[in-house]
């Protein structure tokens, strides 16, 4: 029987970052929602019984094939709906309609701009950049963490995460300094 | 990017800083509907999955099969939209043809597609 209790405590510490990580990745907050809550389940009724130290990669593993599916369901989606002949050009596309990040006082104090910026840079970066770059910023993995979670090397987190950052530093750099 | 454990420089530390910052001051509605799916998940932990889900991704390729083709037959029925039928049949094959017509299989939301080709019977029927 899974020690319910520690699965809680995890849960409850990684939550919110993964939220963020979901939200960045998918500029939708239900869809973000939605795939943070697959990812709890998925974890809880498989890998609970997994010793604890597996958990952390194995949730952000599980997080980030979820987040792929979205968006594979999004370009389904539209594929299907440019095929319908009555069908227009302006269907909805939740990336392009990013809802406000982060509200609150850190926009505030911080910077409104900045941090909007920072959003939407990360997300525009290629998709294994992106990954390796939240998971080891944002989430804080080691690069052996990481690559657990994204089920590559440790030399290609190394690579993707200094090419992420490379680029977040060109358009970003006078930015936020 | 020597190691793991290397020094973050200033663009770094400022970068994690604010990301960070942003995900611990999440708006209440958000971090309320997080506790509720942390519990939930709590509440699955040791359940079995469903046996019968197994056997609805073939069931999502079938009706995306039947999707596909009643599109084409409504486009085909469908006075102004492309007169050529053999034209039809091949772009919209080669359409299919790529990495998205896997995809497309794979979709397990029965729900949507199923909306989509009764629209697209109504559709055909009416135009």
């Amino acid at each position: 029987m899974p020690d319910s209790l520690a699965l809680n405590d995890f849960l409850a510490g990684v939550e919110r970052r993964a939220f963020r990580i979901a939200q960045i990745a998918l500029g939708h907050e239900q869809d973000a929602l939605d795939a943070v809550q697959d990812a709890m389940l998925r974890l809880a009724r498989g890998y609970a019984q997994r010793p604890q130290q597996q958990w952390r990669p194995l949730f952000y593993r599980i997080l980030q094939n979820r987040i792929r599916d979205v968006q594979r369901r999004r370009r389904v989606r539209r594929r299907v709906m440019s095929l319908l002949p009555w069908a227009t050009d302006d269907v909805e596309d939740a990336v392009e309609q990013i809802p406000d990040p982060a509200p609150g006082p850190v926009r505030q104090l911080q910077g409104a701009e900045a941090l909007g910026a920072l959003h939407e840079a990360v997300r525009t970066l290629p998709v294994r950049q992106r990954e390796a770059f939240l998971l080891r910023s944002l989430e804080g993995l080691d690069v052996a963490g990481t690559a657990q979670a994204m089920g590559c090397s440790e030399g290609s987190v190394k690579t993707h995460y200094f090419r992420a950052l490379q680029s977040l530093r060109s358009r970003l750099g006078d930015l936020i300094s | 990017m020597s190691d793991g454990k290397r020094t973050q420089d200033a663009f770094e530390q400022r970068v994690t800083g604010l990301l960070r910052a942003s995900a611990s001051e999440l708006d209440a509605a958000t971090s309320s509907q997080l506790a509720r799916a942390r519990r939930t998940a709590l509440q699955a932990t040791g359940a079995r999955t469903w046996p019968g889900l197994r056997y609805l991704v073939p069931a999502g390729a079938m009706a995306a099969a039947l999707l596909l083709a009643v599109i084409l037959i409504a486009r085909q029925q469908t006075p102004g939209v492309i007169r050529d039928a053999g034209t039809l049949t091949t772009l919209d094959i080669e359409l299919f043809s790529d990495a998205e017509a896997w995809e497309l299989a794979q979709e397990p939301d029965l729900e949507f597609i199923e909306w989509a080709a009764a629209s697209a019977r109504a559709e055909g029927a009416g135009g």
